[in-house]
């Protein structure tokens, strides 16, 4: 375990990316010269808020798994469905928009005079728990019908063609095919989305519509932000740490390793369906299709009233190139120190090590369950009066991206590598290849889960602003930030060209990658 | 792909240069992101004052007036500043006890008088009433109180007390004219609040989309619509019990190895040229008084201040904060 | 020489013991009942099931501490042979470095493969996959070749092709084979003794 070099590059990584995090909370520590304030934990409004946390998180995760469940079933048992690659596209899209696009999408639809909102009668209101739920749904629910579809498409047809033979009734089909398929990963799928919205920040703060709406994360935000009440954030981040961990830890434990097959090339034996289910499926899958494209349609006219001059152009096309190059390399930092970190976990789950396995897949998970909030600020508070910030701050803005989109890098790559294993271990083992042969026949097999993947985290990492925010300097600019920064100086119109030119660039490289992954 | 790179590294290189090429004095400036933005005063500040200094200003943005705060909290006498600039009148207090902050020295005679200003360390440069702005295409008859506008069910979006400073002068207005009623009219609000935001912008913003009928920005809002867009339907509410100022201020850190330059843009950011920038920049009132403005400005409400000690509203401020927690959940 | 020194390993419940000399170039088919420990023994051989106790040793040389990349064994599975992503003529070549191209032909030409190789392995037949795992194995340079089943999915006919090319390719070689069978047919074609387990 501890030997081979492979192993101890990965072990190598977790250890940096577990110091990092030991950095920040260091950071506040040392600068409070106090722990955490206990004191809180008793307190009426402290609880409120973790009931809160905890119950906008369970029911997003639930409602966005349960509906992505049908939906998941019409793409698959109605292959030639129309645009299916541009619906998984846009799912994708959707989980990765950045928020505040997606949140002045939801205002223009569902706000006070939305386009939406005369046909939902008097007492809607978007603001509160409904508007919180309807945009983690939004952002969750598309990428859990992309996970369930593959989860269905890796059904090996012979399981269909032995069905058939055995003249199974649509109950055992379900049953004994459909069901196990789903079962090991919506767990999965479901405490991934759980961790993701309880940890949620800015649809909170945007949508949540009041004091009542406060999740741990925002909670954090205002006792660092405002009160910079160390003692009092770090109370928060601890729960949040504790409660989204032990959350993870009994996800991943429960998790069997994922029932896929070996790729199978040809899915002519899915059974058919009948007309009337057809129909069903067609009226499930366009109004999805709507309900995802509608607040990206509500942009338009915004866009359409910006004041367009050169400045403007100019200014976005070179915020565009940074944000494009910060991404490409937070996301093939990513990649690779994902990938490196799958090594250890790997070859301790072929020695069946299922606790070492488990320690292993926590720590390099961790910055997904870690508040966001602490980590930036801790280490700006211990690196701020040690070195350059103002000139630095941009390579900080790339390590902390990097660190908050791994997990995604390795939640979408381990699953992929492991089935792997489990299918070729023994096989490249015994062939004694070496590691250029090695790399060569594995690349080939996890190259189309790679370069989703690295899309997925391209985007997530193009699309920060938190981070920026605190570690970005001003001859430099983001478009997100940029966006910010128009919208903070009443260029609201210019903040929707500019909203709209990001989300064009986003959809061109979603189908790149597409037709990347096709040739594959 | 290839090209794409060159740009952006040429970019890269070609922002740092800007930065390295300074051959002359330097006077650091902590501020805030809007100030230094493209559309904001800082560029045109900056210019103006560089011309006759024969020194480069260099500004540092922050996200905003707090977060200024926050860095010179941490970084303490290690502060690469000479001037801060951005804080408001609330957050000065806070300022003051990191020790940091200088006695700014300058002659503040041609100020306006009902500013009275008389601290001695920190210059106000703008100033602004918080206000409620409405859209008059759609409210005849607007609120002339702020109780008519709390019992009314208008909807209306305010910011986060917690992390906005508008937000934060909402709830001092609202203590000062419910005092010990105050719960009980943030319930009330609350019935009819359609959000609370993080921040201006995202209120603001929102309101543009039509989100609300009110949304709590300043007076001087309606005159960025007026000279930018040409734009007359947004107007401020002007309400009998007067409003909350919000003045924003900049001070010399003590710690500054340039003492003369730092004073010297304190002196400028008072100076009619730099007051003639910042309303149309910052869009908020001009501090001294003879400040030549455009036409449109003068079509602004001007608000009487409601009775508050601003001193009293910080040292209440945790408390109240805790009030508006439990009594604005819906 | 293969020394298969008191050697004990743990299946599920059942504990198994082996004890057996195995001579440099002898090719020696394992018989026994299903459970009795064929296979498991291969694979400990090979390197992917650790010992409880005993010890394994080639010409003197004690490989049962091993790592599996430095063992001098070459070996067939049951299953899972191919990588089903490269296709056939790629994965022949993996692990026989030692050979060209045209050796690989060769021997798909006698095994009634050498169609096969631009295809991926999904497109063959079970039969015709199991001869692909075949000729690779045969053809590495590995002394000590390890063999589980490797006729059982093929006909008749092909069986004795197959049986044959290997006894030709072993004899010329000089390996040293150990082949799991259920067939007396294949004890008769190849093997110098037959191991029968209890």
């Amino acid at each position: 375990m501890f030997t081979k070099p492979s192993n101890i590059i990965g072990l190598f990584f977790i250890l940096l990316i577990s110091s990092i995090t030991a950095l920040a909370f260091q950071g506040l520590i040392g600068f409070s010269q106090r722990g955490a304030d206990l004191a809180l934990l008793e307190d009426s409004y402290f609880h409120s808020i973790l009931l809160f946390s905890i119950k906008q998180a369970l029911l997003s995760a639930l409602l966005s798994t349960v509906l992505a469940w049908p939906i998941a079933r019409a793409i698959y048992y109605y292959p030639n469905i129309f645009l299916k690659q541009t619906f998984l596209s846009l799912s994708l899209l959707c989980f990765v928009l950045p928020t505040l696009v997606l949140i002045t999408g939801f205002v223009s639809l569902l706000g006070l005079s939305g386009f939406i909102t005369p046909f939902l009668g008097e007492d809607w209101s978007l603001y509160g728990l409904q508007g919180i739920l309807l945009a983690h749904v939004y952002m969750n629910l598309p990428f859990a019908v992309r996970a369930m579809h593959l989860q269905l498409q890796s059904i090996p047809d012979s399981s269909w063609i032995l069905a058939r033979q055995l003249k199974f009734s649509r109950w055992q089909r379900f049953r004994l095919i459909e069901l196990p398929s789903l079962s090991a990963n919506a767990s999965l799928i479901f405490g991934f989305i759980t961790i993701l919205c309880f940890n949620s920040f800015a649809v909170v703060l945007a949508l949540g519509g009041g004091p009542q709406s406060t999740t741990l994360e925002v909670a954090i935000y205002q006792a660092l932000k405002y009160d910079f009440n160390i003692p009092e954030a770090l109370t928060l981040a601890w729960s949040q740490f504790a409660i989204a961990g032990v959350f993870f830890l009994l996800l991943y434990r429960s998790s069997s390793v994922p029932w896929l097959s070996k790729d199978s090339t040809e899915n002519i034996w899915i059974p058919n369906i009948g007309k009337a289910t057809k129909g069903i499926y067609l009226l499930i899958y366009t109004g999805t299709f709507v309900f995802m494209l509608m607040p990206l349609l509500a942009l338009l006219p915004g866009v359409l009233a910006a004041n367009y001059s050169v400045d403007l152009i100019v200014d976005v096309m070179e915020a565009l190139s940074l944000t494009l190059l910060l991404g490409v390399l937070s996301a093939v930092l990513a990649m690779l120190i994902a990938y490196c970190i799958m090594l250890p976990i790997r070859s301790a789950v072929q020695r069946r090590q299922r606790r070492l396995q488990n320690t292993l897949q926590w720590l390099a998970n961790h910055t997904l369950i870690a508040p966001a909030m602490v980590l930036s600020v801790g280490l700006y508070i211990l690196f701020l009066p040690l070195i350059d910030l103002d000139q630095l701050g941009i390579i900080f803005v790339l390590i902390l991206n990097t660190l908050l989109v791994l997990p995604f890098a390795i939640q979408q790559i381990r699953a992929r590598v492991l089935q792997y294993d489990s299918d070729y271990a023994l096989l490249y083992q015994s062939l004694k290849l070496n590691l250029q042969q090695r790399i060569a026949i594995e690349w080939a097999y996890i190259r189309p889960v790679m370069l989703s993947t690295f899309a997925l985290v391209l985007l997530i990492a193009m699309g920060d602003v938190a981070i920026f925010s605190i570690f970005g300097n001003d001859q430099l600019k983001t478009l997100p930030w940029l966006i910010y920064q128009y919208a903070g100086s009443y260029r609201i119109h210019e903040a929707s060209f500019a909203s709209a030119i990001l989300l064009l660039v986003y959809f061109i490289i979603l189908l790149k990658i597409e037709r990347a992954k096709q040739h594959a | 792909m290839n090209k794409l790179l060159t740009l952006c590294l040429a970019t890269l290189i070609s922002s740092h240069s800007v930065v390295a090429s300074a051959a002359t004095d330097t006077l650091t400036v902590y501020t805030y992101d809007s100030f230094v933005s493209k559309y904001g005063p800082g560029p045109k500040i900056k210019a103006a004052f560089e011309k006759d200094c024969n020194c480069e200003v260099n500004f540092i943005a922050a996200e905003d007036g707090v977060s200024i705060l926050n860095r010179l909290k941490i970084e303490g006498v290690k502060a690469k500043a000479d001037v801060i600039l951005g804080l408001d009148n609330a957050l000065m207090f806070d300022a003051k006890e990191t020790g940091l902050i200088a006695d700014h020295q300058q002659d503040l005679s041609a100020l306006n008088p009902t500013l009275s200003w008389t601290d001695s360390q920190f210059v106000p440069y703008d100033y602004g009433y918080f206000a409620f702005i409405y859209d008059s295409t759609k409210i005849a008859q607007p609120a002339t109180s702020l109780r008519q506008l709390v019992d009314s069910d208008a909807k209306v979006i305010y910011q986060d007390p917690r992390t906005s400073t508008p937000g934060q002068g909402f709830m001092f207005w609202m203590n000062a004219v419910y005092g010990d009623q105050t719960n009980a009219a943030w319930k009330q609000l609350a019935s009819h609040t359609v959000t609370v935001s993080k921040g201006w912008w995202e209120a603001y913003s929102m309101f543009l989309e039509g989100g609300a009928d009110y949304v709590l920005s300043y007076t001087t809002s309606p005159a960025y619509h007026m000279i930018v867009e040409s734009e007359s339907k947004y107007k401020a509410a002007q309400f009998s019990e007067g409003h909350v100022s919000q003045i924003e201020v900049a001070a010399a850190l003590n710690t500054s190895s340039q003492p003369a330059l730092a004073q010297a843009f304190l002196k400028f950011l008072i100076s009619a040229e730099a007051q003639a920038i910042l309303p149309v920049t910052n869009w908020m009132l001009p501090v001294r008084k003879d400040t030549a403005l455009p036409d449109q400005f003068s079509q602004l409400i001007t608000p009487k201040l409601v009775e508050l000690s601003i001193e009293t509203a910080v040292a209440e401020r945790k408390n109240w904060i805790k009030d508006w927690r439990s009594s604005a959940a819906k | 020489m293969l020394d298969i020194q008191q050697l004990q390993i743990q299946l599920g419940d059942n504990q198994l013991n082996y004890h057996q000399q195995i001579n440099s170039g002898e090719i020696v088919t394992l018989q026994g009942v299903s459970g009795v420990g064929k296979s498991s023994l291969l694979l400990c051989i090979a390197g992917f099931i650790k010992p409880v106790s005993g010890q394994i040793s080639w010409n003197d040389t004690l490989i049962s501490t091993l790592a599996i990349e430095r063992r001098p064994v070459a070996m067939l599975f049951q299953e899972n042979n191919l990588f089903e992503h490269i296709n056939v003529l790629k994965n022949a070549r993996l692990g026989t470095a030692n050979i060209d191209d045209d050796a690989i032909f060769a021997a798909a030409e006698e095994l009634q493969i050498a169609e096969q190789m631009q295809k991926m392995p999904l497109q063959l037949s079970g039969g015709q996959r199991q001869r692909v795992g075949l000729l690779r194995t045969l053809l590495r340079p590995e002394p000590l070749i390890l063999l589980d089943e490797p006729f059982a999915e093929l006909d008749n006919q092909t069986r004795s092709i197959a049986a044959n090319w290997v006894n030709k390719i072993a004899r010329a070689e000089n390996k040293t084979v150990l082949l799991v069978t259920h067939q007396m047919e294949d004890v008769e074609t190849l093997a110098d003794r037959n191991w029968l387990m209890e």
